[in-house]
């Protein structure tokens, strides 16, 4: 759910390839079975433009929106080397939101529109950030075990189809490795710090693990639906891979910190390799996203302050004469 | 270094205002991340912030090598009275008006202080000075480009900067306080003092805000807000450094 | 409304219910293409763009979106409507060019041809002792080796 392809519940009646030229599509389908990638002014089936234009917004929302829950604890960083590193992690995260959205402007849907439907609700971010952090150590589960989420998918996600997407991704996953460890350093401190800071960071940890387990959505149901956008490259992994993935690789270096995750029933199965685990809450998940979680309110409300505050900046220098360009790449 | 006791004093003391004033202004300017007009600008604004503190860091860092506690001890523990801020750097963010023109009027300061610094008598602070020349400059052409563009752009953008303008200046001139140790600091070949300091900025923004179409306060309406320098703070400094101080003191013998 | 982030509680926030958008078209600005020169001497590479209102705003955005975090000596900002870009359907009148091997140094070697001739008509091979010689520092660690 965090930019990866969800199919959306209206599109079910018809196939995602009706009414698409079969000479132009078996070629589209040929170039990417050829690994190659494919570019903004290329023929492409409308499914796939407007997938990719709801991931790849959806994506960038998520990163904006982001910046909010960690930014919390902007103004209270401890110390130099921590108030320095957070400041440049969010900034990457804006920054990520910049990419993002031009990603997904190439696929010609303008950016204002985004940030409109954004703000009025009718485009959808990571639903973990709907979630409050409480305490400075909420901003270092969130820079280690959020950001380890998003690495997954976008490692995942960079090895599709989309040109522009995965440039951007490639750029993004390079800075978000220093998010990662800057993240688990964080959590490292607290952990194995003062007893004030270890409860800090259990504490933390037990709010934020089931927004974690919501991280990669819910299991996919498997449809046609799903393997036209795997053929696609659109949809990369299930979210249940990703989820198996992230589990794999983070849940031993949690527990190599002495900290105990909320789950009674997580293990590793020995014989099948594979992670057992109290599935969350879905149905929270569903009503989070839609609206009814502890901070939508406020983050959709702080972006319309910050766009509605910048626009006599913005309509200060908007020329008469400029005319909308889609970006190059 | 071979100064006495009083010559130490007079160092510490323009270190600690130097310091103090980017502390503040990249925290207060920090504030605006993730809340700015464009995206590109939120980085921007941000990364200036970023190279405020930093280098904020490194002077608290060569004031430790002279026997004060260390950076973080610093910057994190002190109460407001020890502050040797401005009030310019002080105030809430206000709107963007406000902190691009606070910016503006601060960073021409900061840069003809750094390059005044460039050939001081106090090795790491020439250094540093050489050091951040860059960064400096960039923090100027990002506030010249801004308050030029916005100073003439439209009816409203030139009114909000020109307001900023009348609001911020007099507290810019705070930038200016003298200390009692100047003249040891002249002496010392450390610092040639605020009143040239002073001379060299107004001549720096005064064709700039003239090509911005903004009118410079009337030299004989100028009223310095001092202060500062002699730890009287505005109401807002207190709370800004509970606020910033807020984790790092809940257990001071904790390592974040 | 109390908001744990403290900034946030200092801004005066609007009610957002009104569902209006709250961006105009083309509010955000046109889009310039961005060229990262990473040190003097190289090529500039696209990286990207920004949205900016004008060349000189735009340059100021670039040098910290795409300059932030890497060495960089030279930006270039162009507007993307000033780009003229070959079409991808076009692409094939590339096709043949990596084929075309009369251009490349690799397609000539005609040192047999020469060696041939000097056998043939007792020239001797200038280069034929410093060959031998090479040969055989190359044979003798192997040599070494098969000592121990
Ligand atoms: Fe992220
Ligand atoms: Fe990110
Ligand atoms: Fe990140």
């Amino acid at each position: 759910m965090y930019g990866n392809a969800q199919i959306d519940s209206k599109d079910k009646a018809k196939s995602l390839t009706d009414g698409e030229d079969p000479i132009k599509l078996a070629e589209f389908e040929a170039r990417i079975t050829r690994g190659e990638k494919i570019e903004p002014k290329d023929w492409m089936p409308a499914a796939y433009r407007k997938q990719l234009i709801r991931m790849i917004e959806q994506h960038a929302h998520s990163e904006i929106i982001g910046a909010l829950p960690e930014g919390t604890w902007i103004t209270r960083a401890p110390g130099f080397r921590r108030k320095l590193a957070l400041m440049a992690k969010v900034q990457d995260e804006v920054g990520h939101a910049q990419l993002l959205y031009s990603a997904a402007e190439t696929l010609g849907k303008t950016r204002e529109d985004m940030i409109n439907d954004l703000i009025n609700g009718k485009s959808k971010y990571s639903n973990v950030f709907n979630y409050p952090a409480m305490t400075w150590a909420d901003t270092a589960i969130i820079a280690w075990l959020i950001d380890a989420g998003a690495i997954i998918n976008q490692v995942t996600n960079s090895k599709g189809s989309y040109g522009p997407y995965c440039r951007a991704l490639e750029r993004i996953c390079s800075e978000e490795s220093f998010h990662l460890k800057y993240g688990h350093d964080n959590v490292v401190f607290l952990a194995t710090g003062t007893a004030q800071q270890r409860e800090m960071v259990q504490d933390a940890l037990n709010r934020w693990w089931i927004p974690i387990m919501h991280f990669h959505g819910p299991p996919d149901k498997v449809s046609q639906h799903t393997e036209v956008l795997m053929k696609w490259k659109v949809k990369m992994a299930t979210n249940d891979d990703m989820r198996y993935r992230f589990l794999d690789e983070y849940v031993p270096k949690i527990w190599d910190l002495g900290l105990t995750i909320p789950d009674p029933n997580l293990k590793k199965n020995e014989t099948t390799g594979v992670w057992e685990y109290t599935e969350p809450d879905w149905e929270e998940f569903k009503r989070v996203i839609n609206g009814d979680g502890p901070c939508n309110k406020e983050r959709l409300q702080v972006r319309r302050w910050a766009e509605e505050k910048g626009a006599w900046v913005r309509r200060a220098l908007l020329k008469a004469e400029s005319k909308y360009t889609i970006p190059l790449a | 270094m071979n100064y006495n006791e009083t010559q130490i004093k007079a160092v510490k003391e323009f270190l600690y205002k130097i310091a103090d004033d980017q502390l503040i202004i990249g925290h207060r300017n920090s504030e605006w991340t993730g809340l700015g007009p464009l995206v590109e600008e939120d980085i921007a604004f941000s990364s200036i912030a970023q190279d405020k503190i930093g280098q904020a860091q490194h002077i608290y860092e060569i004031l430790h090598s002279l026997g004060e506690a260390d950076a973080d001890t610093i910057a994190f523990t002190r109460n407001a009275a020890a502050f040797k801020s401005c009030h310019l750097v002080e105030l809430p963010i206000g709107e963007y008006d406000f902190s691009l023109m606070r910016n503006f009027l601060f960073n021409h300061a900061e840069q003809i202080r750094f390059d005044m610094l460039a050939n001081s008598g106090l090795e790491p602070l020439a250094k540093l000075a050489k050091k951040y020349r860059g960064e400096v400059k960039y923090h100027t052409m990002h506030a010249n480009t801004w308050v030029r563009q916005l100073g003439k752009a439209n009816e409203e953008s030139h009114a909000r900067m020109q307001t900023a303008l009348n609001d911020t200046f007099n507290l810019a001139l705070g930038i200016f306080e003298e200390s009692e140790f100047a003249d040891i600091l002249k002496d010392l070949n450390i610092f040639p003092g605020e009143k040239v300091l002073q001379y060299k900025w107004i001549e720096a923004i005064t064709p700039l805000l003239e090509q911005s179409m903004l009118v410079l306060p009337e030299s004989s309406a100028w009223q310095p807000v001092y202060g500062g320098r002699k730890g009287f703070h505005t109401e807002y400094l207190e709370p800004m450094l509970e606020e910033m101080g807020e984790v790092f003191r809940l257990d001071p013998k904790a390592e974040w | 409304m109390s908001s744990i982030d403290p900034r946030i509680n200092r801004l005066d926030l609007p009610t957002n219910e009104d569902g209006k958008n709250v961006l105009d078209e083309l509010e955000q600005w046109e889009t310039y293409e961005v060229f990262h020169q990473k040190k003097r001497g190289d090529q500039h590479v696209h990286v990207g763009i920004v949205h900016s209102a004008n060349p000189e705003l735009a340059l100021i955005m670039a040098k910290e979106t795409f300059g932030r975090r890497r060495q960089t000596a030279n930006l270039w900002v162009v507007k993307s409507s000033a780009v003229t870009a070959s079409d991808y359907e076009d692409q094939d009148i590339f096709e043949t060019t990596p084929e075309k091997t009369y251009r490349e140094a690799s397609d000539y070697y005609c040192m047999d041809r020469i060696r041939k001739y000097q056998q043939e008509h007792g020239i001797k091979d200038r280069k034929e002792d410093r060959r031998k010689k090479k040969d055989l520092d190359n044979k003798e660690p192997v040599k070494k080796e098969t000592a121990e």
